[in-house]
């Protein structure tokens, strides 16, 4: 992978320049938060935070490239990531009953609203 | 000095006392110009500002006042000056000082191998058995954690605080240090050696390096601490009232005030992560530069006068890389512990729920950040000593610890927008 060349530079420079290109999208879509609407700041961030993940695990991380089992290695927890963040990160009773439908554990919170 | 640690002779134990004590000397200039003479130079205009500030109250003016304003400002922009050099100061002299007795380690366990020829096993082969080091480092952190509380709160004492002390604890805390350092200077014997790749058998990695699945297997279970903080933050965030909530509309009143709140409205306040942001993302590419350096067998100096300077040889820019990569990380826990003091110093300490979970997040990736760099330092000796390359067959070691590296960049995207900016 690293003897690609692209305009006579490998791929880790040009993955290099996206990542810092990037990160100052990044920077720049919360300093001017206040300004923008909360929904586009947060597409934002959580776009450029895909994109900049890949591209560390893609192409530094070397997974674009090694055996497919790596890929699933890294991938693994991710089921485990999900389940933490939607069945202990959105349980908070007091945040839960703002939220859409779709994202509730359908825990019973009978308790908050009695 | 490119073949195996044979080859490598004893005067390497002297260069490596030479450079830890040019480490050493190097953190007591920082800390001599930063927080004595630049420190003590700030703490007298603060000392004015808390007169003038003091003066002001006397004279009748309280907040809204322009007066009054102004002298606040004025005493806590240099209050935040005082700790941005003092804290800069004690954290470089403290770091070079780990990195001073590291590397120093390294030096003595390199001038403690067997002389060229002799049998390291003693059953005439040079076939790797297996190490004793994982068993030795895990034993060492558990008597050490097991002893944690109790070595706390004998430091505590010592400092004179009002604290009783639990010297058993401390005791069973060194011991368990003592340990782990032997574990890591066995493991450090053992690599400068020469390790024979072993390759994993059966599924699922059958047929790889068994150091690069056990690398990945360690992410792995790595990327599982981090989901706990990040769950567990959410979990609070959602519940807080925060400046973001009351502009979304989910509540009235802002009755928690978060460390992004304290950070994101100021260029100023946000520099230091802004920072560490890009130092990580650039050290992440100095390392693969000094992977890709290590097994470009053409590899040829720059035509650039100034890039020749700096990497003349194959084995020197593997190095000066990773030397850059070093000074980057450093850089990050400096600039990291100068944001922490100024947030400690606006009252957002780790007594509150929203600064427990930020110093415990972002301590808990600044720790992960050190402990690369102090393996980084072996990785410097290493390269400075045997050398990487791919005729060595050892440049793995770059690799496996670019993927620790690299996962601790990822961790930071997305650290740095849940913590420091949302």
């Amino acid at each position: 992978m690293g003897h690609e060349k692209i305009m006579g530079k490998d791929i880790y420079f040009w993955n290099f320049l996206v990542l810092i290109l990037f990160t100052f999208v990044e920077v720049a879509a919360v300093f001017f938060g206040g300004s923008i609407d909360l929904k586009i700041v947060w597409t934002i961030l959580i776009g450029v935070g895909i994109i900049k993940a890949y591209g560390i695990a893609a192409f530094f991380m070397h997974l674009k490239g090694d055996p497919v089992v790596y890929t699933m290695t890294a991938l693994f927890p991710i089921s485990f990531v999900v389940l933490m963040l939607w069945g202990i990160g959105l349980s908070n009773p007091d945040s839960i009953l703002g939220l859409p439908a779709w994202c509730s554990p359908n825990w019973d919170y009978a308790y908050v609203t009695n | 000095m490119s073949a195996n640690l044979h080859d490598v002779k004893n005067t390497i134990w002297m260069r490596s006392v030479v450079i830890g004590g040019g480490l050493l000397a190097i953190g007591a200039l920082a800390y001599i110009v930063m927080a004595v003479v630049i420190g003590s130079s700030y703490h007298h205009i603060w000392d004015e500002a808390v007169v003038n500030y003091d003066q002001v109250i006397t004279d009748g003016y309280h907040t809204g006042d322009a007066e009054y304003d102004e002298a606040k400002d004025a005493k806590t922009e240099a209050h935040l000056s005082y700790l941005t050099w003092t804290t800069a100061g004690k954290t470089i002299l403290i770091m070079t000082g780990v990195y001073a007795a590291f590397y120093m380690l390294a030096g003595f366990f390199n001038s403690i191998q067997p002389e060229p020829g002799h049998d390291n096993y003693g059953d005439g082969h040079e076939e790797h058995h297996g190490s004793a080091s994982p068993i030795l480092m895990a034993m060492g952190l558990f008597f050490f954690m097991y002893g944690f509380s109790g070595f706390v709160n004998s430091c505590k004492a010592m400092l004179g605080l009002d604290v009783s002390a639990d010297f058993t604890g401390f005791i069973i805390s060194l011991v368990g240090v003592t340990i782990l350092i032997l574990g890591i200077g066995n493991w450090w014997r053992e690599d400068l050696s020469g390790y024979q790749e072993q390759i994993a058998y059966g599924k699922p990695f059958g047929g790889q390096d068994i150091r690069k699945a056990g690398m990945w297997i360690f992410l792995m279970s790595e990327i599982m601490v981090f989901a706990t903080f990040f769950s567990s933050y959410l979990r609070m965030r959602t519940g807080w009232c925060t400046e973001w909530a009351k502009s979304a509309g989910r509540c009235d009143t802002v009755d928690v005030t978060t460390a992004s709140d304290l950070l994101r409205h100021d260029i100023g306040t946000l520099m230091p992560g802004t920072i560490n942001t890009f130092a990580l993302i650039i050290s992440s590419y100095t390392i693969v530069l000094a992977l890709k350096t290590a097994k470009d067998s053409d590899w040829e100096p720059s035509k650039n006068k100034l890039l020749k300077s700096l990497f003349p040889t194959r084995q020197l820019a593997v190095r000066n890389y990773l030397i850059i990569t070093l000074m980057l990380g450093s850089l990050f826990i400096v600039l990291k512990l100068i944001e922490w003091s100024h947030l400690v110093a606006e009252g957002f300490d780790i007594g509150t729920q929203a600064g427990s979970i930020f110093y415990i997040a972002t301590g808990a990736h600044g720790l992960h950040v050190f402990i690369g760099l102090v393996v980084m330092l072996f990785l410097i000796f290493k390269a400075d000593t045997v050398g990487y390359s791919k005729e060595n067959k050892n440049w793995m070691g770059i690799e496996y610890f670019g993927l620790y590296w690299h996962f601790v960049d990822l961790a930071w995207v997305a650290i740095f927008p849940a913590f420091y900016l949302y």
